[in-house]
């Protein structure tokens, strides 16, 4: 196998990236239908079916094209798609307006600190171990070198990815304060107040897969949580799992903890004063934030690329199985997606909670499971493996 | 320790879960097949609504076997109507015992569709039908009687063209 020259790794590099910005943007619009039909079924309704409500102008032609299309059984359930479209068009054409009283600078950099805090984390995540795929021989300048699982495979991994995801918070509390008006301050400092107490119990509970793989390579991580636990490390993986995810709704401000843009008392949160093309970053980066953290989830606690979750696949199927002994982004991509819809489905049916709520449950039941977890994960690092 | 337990396992959520996931599935997975929907909402533009029978639509007079109107003049439902939306006048017809209704005006604009005039009726001669579109371009076409052009009070209102299955 030839070793890549240092423009070639480059280039290599550059298509990782692209590859990941397509995945991104692939799975972010669909998560977003995703929510209008799975939302609309919890609740015994079909979901989006329609381009606006009219029946005249081109979005009335659409809706009556998509009526006819709508016969054929398979079409008939995708007829919201070009709703996604006019969303999209509709973020891009509208007028960005900023307050008068706005600190312009500051307006301005807050959407993009928490899009880039949302899209830089990608770069530590490995989908697959060792090679993804290799480019065949007639490919261009980088024909016959190897394409590695993930774009960068940083040691410390999982510290980069806790320390870059944490910055976002900076993103809605930035938002919020520039936009010189009340209802966003009030959104602004409340999220903050409840990102930075999750956060707490949100890395207690990633500890104990560091404490259990000994590593904190990304890679490295999902493999051994994957293939090299004992059985007793199954109880920390579920525990550790439930926590997990419960602190990540709280950490990417989803519904049963959503407190900054409270729908029912504050305005619209930290983005009241955000229009057009600002606040679709904002609405981007909410979305790419449970992304990551459905990653994050599915690398640690629900075996990776390796099929089975919590550390069963080393138990149960030996490598030696053709298909499914061995890891595939395929499997990790269904975890990913998996997590997405459970994000929905939670949404649709646990009510919100109160703001002192919030505070309870993640300061009084949250870090002290969390830390029961560390010690168990402890003792079985120290005596089972 | 009782609550302690119900805390930290937490079963309510996962009995919650368990039942949006089953509406989930059945709407999911009956979405496509017009027989038999599991989804309580309908398409409504495209596809015509059907309304409960206890449905509150237009006020209609009622005709007998004969072709009689049923109505006797007996100023019940326009005593009782909160918003006097009803206007009869009392007349009399060759053959006929009772009073018969020479006029019997109602103002749609005006109605709040709380069927007091229907309950009230002893006579059974008046319901309030299942029309579900109702609105109109013209504040003329909200105004209906028994007399002249305005013969309107037992058919269907004419129906504005609102939605894509009128094509």
């Amino acid at each position: 196998m030839p070793t890549p020259t240092l423009t070639q790794s480059i280039v290599i590099t550059l298509i990782q990236c692209l590859l990941v910005v397509i995945f991104v943007f692939v799975v972010v619009p669909l998560t977003v239908f995703a929510e209008r039909k799975v939302l609309g079924h919890l609740q015994q309704r079909l979901g989006s079916t329609r381009v606006a409500s009219g029946h005249v102008g081109v979005t009335g032609w659409m809706n009556r094209g998509m009526w006819k299309w709508g016969r054929i059984p398979v079409l008939s359930y995708w007829r919201g798609i070009p709703g996604l479209l006019a969303d999209v068009l509709k973020l891009i054409l509208k007028e960005d307006i900023i307050p008068t009283k706005a600190d312009r600078f500051v307006f301005f950099l807050a959407p993009s600190i928490s899009m880039v805090s949302a899209v830089v984390v990608f770069a530590a995540i490995s989908f697959v171990p060792g090679t993804f795929f290799t480019f065949p021989v007639w490919f261009p300048f980088v024909g016959g070198l190897p394409v590695s699982g993930g774009i960068a495979d940083i040691n410390v991994g999982l510290l980069w990815i806790l320390g870059v995801a944490t910055v976002g918070v900076y993103g809605i509390v930035l938002a919020g304060w520039s936009s010189n008006s009340k209802y966003p301050l009030l959104g602004g400092l409340r999220s903050a107040a409840q990102m930075v107490s999750y956060e707490v119990p949100l890395a207690l509970s990633l500890l104990a897969p560091v404490v259990l793989s000994a590593s904190l390579n990304f890679g490295e991580m999902s493999a051994r949580m994957a293939t090299g636990m004992p059985f007793w490390a199954l109880v920390p993986q579920v525990i550790g799992f439930l926590l997990y995810l419960t602190c990540g709704f709280a950490e990417t401000n989803r519904l049963p903890f959503d407190m900054p843009e409270a729908e029912n008392e504050l305005v619209a949160g930290f983005h009241t004063e955000y229009s057009g093309m600002k606040f679709g970053f904002f609405y981007l980066a909410e979305y790419i934030n449970m992304t990551v953290v459905a990653a994050l989830a599915s690398a640690f606690f629900l075996g990776g690329p390796w099929l089975l979750p919590f550390g069963l696949q080393g138990l149960l199927i030996p490598a030696s199985v053709p298909f499914i002994g061995q890891p595939h982004a395929i499997f990790f991509v269904a975890k990913i997606v998996f997590l997405l819809f459970t994000y929905i489905w939670v949404r649709g049916t646990i009510p919100r909670y109160r703001y002192d709520q919030i505070m309870a449950v993640g300061w009084k039941y949250l870090i002290p499971m969390a830390l029961i977890n560390l010690l168990l994960a402890a003792a079985i690092r120290c005596f089972a493996v | 320790m009782n609550k302690f337990l119900r805390t930290l396992i937490p079963t309510d959520i996962a009995k919650g879960l368990s039942i949006t996931g089953k509406h989930f599935s059945q709407v999911f997975f009956t979405a496509n097949r017009r027989k038999v929907p599991f989804h309580i909402v309908s398409e409504y533009p495209e596809v015509p609504v059907k309304v409960q029978p206890r449905y509150r639509g237009r006020l209609t007079l009622l005709k007998d076997e004969q072709g009689e109107i049923k109505c006797v003049c007996c100023l019940a439902c326009e005593k009782i109507c909160p918003t006097q939306v009803i206007t009869i006048e009392k007349g009399k017809k060759e053959g006929r015992k009772m009073p018969f209704p020479v006029r019997y005006d109602f103002e749609m604009e005006r109605c709040i569709f709380c069927e007091f005039c229907v309950e009230s009726c002893g006579f059974d001669s008046i319901i309030l039908n299942h029309q579900f579109e109702l609105a109109s371009y013209n504040r003329e076409d909200l105004s209906l009687g028994t007399e002249g052009l305005g013969q309107n009070m037992f058919v269907p209102s004419p129906v504005g063209k609102f939605s894509v299955a009128d094509d």
